[in-house]
């Protein structure tokens, strides 16, 4: 059992891997990483019915190992560089015209050079699994020094090193408050979502820097300002893609960003759409479970979100269902209705008068009504 | 050198005033941690360290925080001593000082007779 349950949430770490092999290799395998998203979203579709439990032994003992998971967790940030240096090496084969000609590397085959159609498969492959890779930025945000350090680092290759603070320091304290740019409120579509939370998070960041320094009298521009720092974290990235592809690696780098960005506030989308609360501590209702199978394991048990909000500082592995408001699908298929906001907003409809009749507050219903009538037909 | 070769400590002791309780510390776990599984009803809302709610005096010994307190504490508590329970792991058998929702309970009963 403790194997399995140890094993299980190597999906992304292997997929990851093969994506790498992938764009390294070349040709049509390029879009492996594009084509193992949409195995994804079909096999998490498959799955939607299937919700397990979290597993402890006898005696109430996580199976889960403290030390490997965090080992798999943190070789992801030398992984993630791999994928970012395997593009890039790309882009400088395409931007030079190498010959396309097979070639051996180490006793692989491999296509040196490469044409427009494969270079935009490998683009779209690394964007979309340095997009999935953020689940581990999320979860080395908590619980450990060296672990915050980590986080910062995987997620300045998405240029996004901000997320790290405001994802504790904001969304954590502030969630289901109008005060967190990462709670949708209802009627917003993930597109609007995914620009204003990102902006409102690195403006959140940003504040909390300047009043970190004002109070230990220290200029904005000191070397504590982590907000800066996170950014110039970005930098190797845009030196290794403008190196290797000019305006081109620009251009691939951008998408690597937007596209990973967009999959990270699509989940804090599907999080807490449309919740509300109104003071007091954060409870399971102020957050959706996405709890199936597929979900649970492939993105580290990120979708148990009403545990985590209440229980923040309990590793992925012991994150459990706690009867908390659940959509009852995954969330690759829920990413997908979101993509088309009149799907979504019709999804969602039904759930969120569940919400407002079952788990909300008089206080959160109240604001339910106003906020319901204000969303001008967008959500009933 | 021999250090390298000792034996790891099962864990610390934090004896919390003014209650004058005493908390078995596992290495790794932080100080919130252990005092809630232990049934001290030590004040707290987020356990991530945004909050503050959690806030302690260290009176003796030593701690590894787990984040900046700078964030959430002014920069005088941080001088004086006081740090976030649910970011602290301990270093040292530790000594320290907190409001617990008991003695809270205490002073308003005090008040109001």
């Amino acid at each position: 059992m403790k194997f399995f349950v140890n094993t299980r949430y190597l999906i992304v770490p292997i997929m990851t891997l093969l994506t790498i092999y992938g764009i390294f290799i070349g040709g049509a395998y390029s879009w492996l990483g594009v084509i193992f998203f949409g195995i994804n979203i079909l096999l998490d579709t498959l799955t939607k019915n299937i919700h397990l439990r979290a597993d402890f032994d006898k005696i109430g003992n996580s199976y889960g190992v403290k030390s490997f998971q965090y080992s798999v967790m943190y070789l992801m940030l030398p992984i993630f560089i791999i994928l970012q240096a395997v593009l890039a090496l790309r882009l400088y084969q395409y931007t030079t015209t190498t010959p396309i000609e097979n070639g051996i590397f180490f006793g692989f085959n491999y296509q040196i050079g490469l044409t427009k159609f494969d270079l935009i498969g490998s683009t779209l492959s690394a964007a979309l699994w340095a997009g999935l890779g953020i689940i581990y930025g999320h979860e080395l945000s908590h619980n450990k020094k060296e672990g915050f350090l980590v986080s910062r680092l995987l997620m300045a290759l998405s240029g996004a090193s901000h997320f790290t603070y405001a994802h504790v320091y904001n969304h954590h304290l502030d969630l289901g408050h109008e005060d967190d740019p990462a709670t949708a409120p209802r009627g917003r579509n993930v597109y609007a979502h995914a620009w204003l939370s990102h902006m409102g998070q690195s403006k959140f960041s940003f504040d909390l820097e300047q009043k970190k320094l004002q109070k230990k009298n220290k200029s904005f521009f000191s070397y504590e300002n982590k907000w800066i720092l996170g950014y110039l974290y970005s930098l190797p990235s845009i030196i290794l893609f403008v190196w290797s592809g000019g305006f081109l690696g620009i251009i691939a780098l951008l998408t690597i960003w937007s596209l990973s960005n967009f999959l990270l506030e699509a989940l804090n989308f599907m999080g807490h759409y449309g919740l509300i609360r109104k003071d007091g501590a954060v409870s399971h209702r102020h957050s959706w479970d996405n709890d199936s199978v597929f979900t649970s394991w492939f993105f580290i048990e990120i979708g148990r979100q009403c545990d985590h909000h209440v229980r923040g500082e309990t590793y992925f592995w012991e994150l459990d269902d706690v009867g908390g408001p659940n959509y009852g699908i995954g969330y690759f298929s829920l990413f997908v209705l979101t993509l088309v906001p009149s799907v979504f907003r019709n999804f969602v409809r039904q759930h969120l008068d569940k919400w407002d009749k079952d788990y909300a507050t008089k206080e959160e219903r109240d604001i339910a009504v106003r906020l319901n009538s204000n969303a001008t037909g967008e959500v009933s | 050198m021999l250090a390298l070769f000792k034996r790891k400590k099962a864990g610390y002791i934090a004896k919390v005033l003014p209650d004058d309780l005493e908390i078995f510390v596992k290495p790794g776990e932080t100080l919130l941690y252990s005092a809630l599984s232990q049934g001290i009803r030590w004040p707290h809302k987020c356990k991530v360290g945004s909050c503050g709610k959690c806030k302690y005096q260290l009176i003796k010994g030593e701690i590894n925080p787990q984040l900046d307190f700078s964030y959430v504490l002014e920069p005088e508590d941080v001088e004086n001593g006081y740090g976030l329970a649910c970011q602290s792991i301990l270093k040292s058998d530790v000594e320290v000082n907190v409001n617990t929702i008991n003695s809270q309970e205490r002073t308003c009963t005090a008040l109001k007779q």
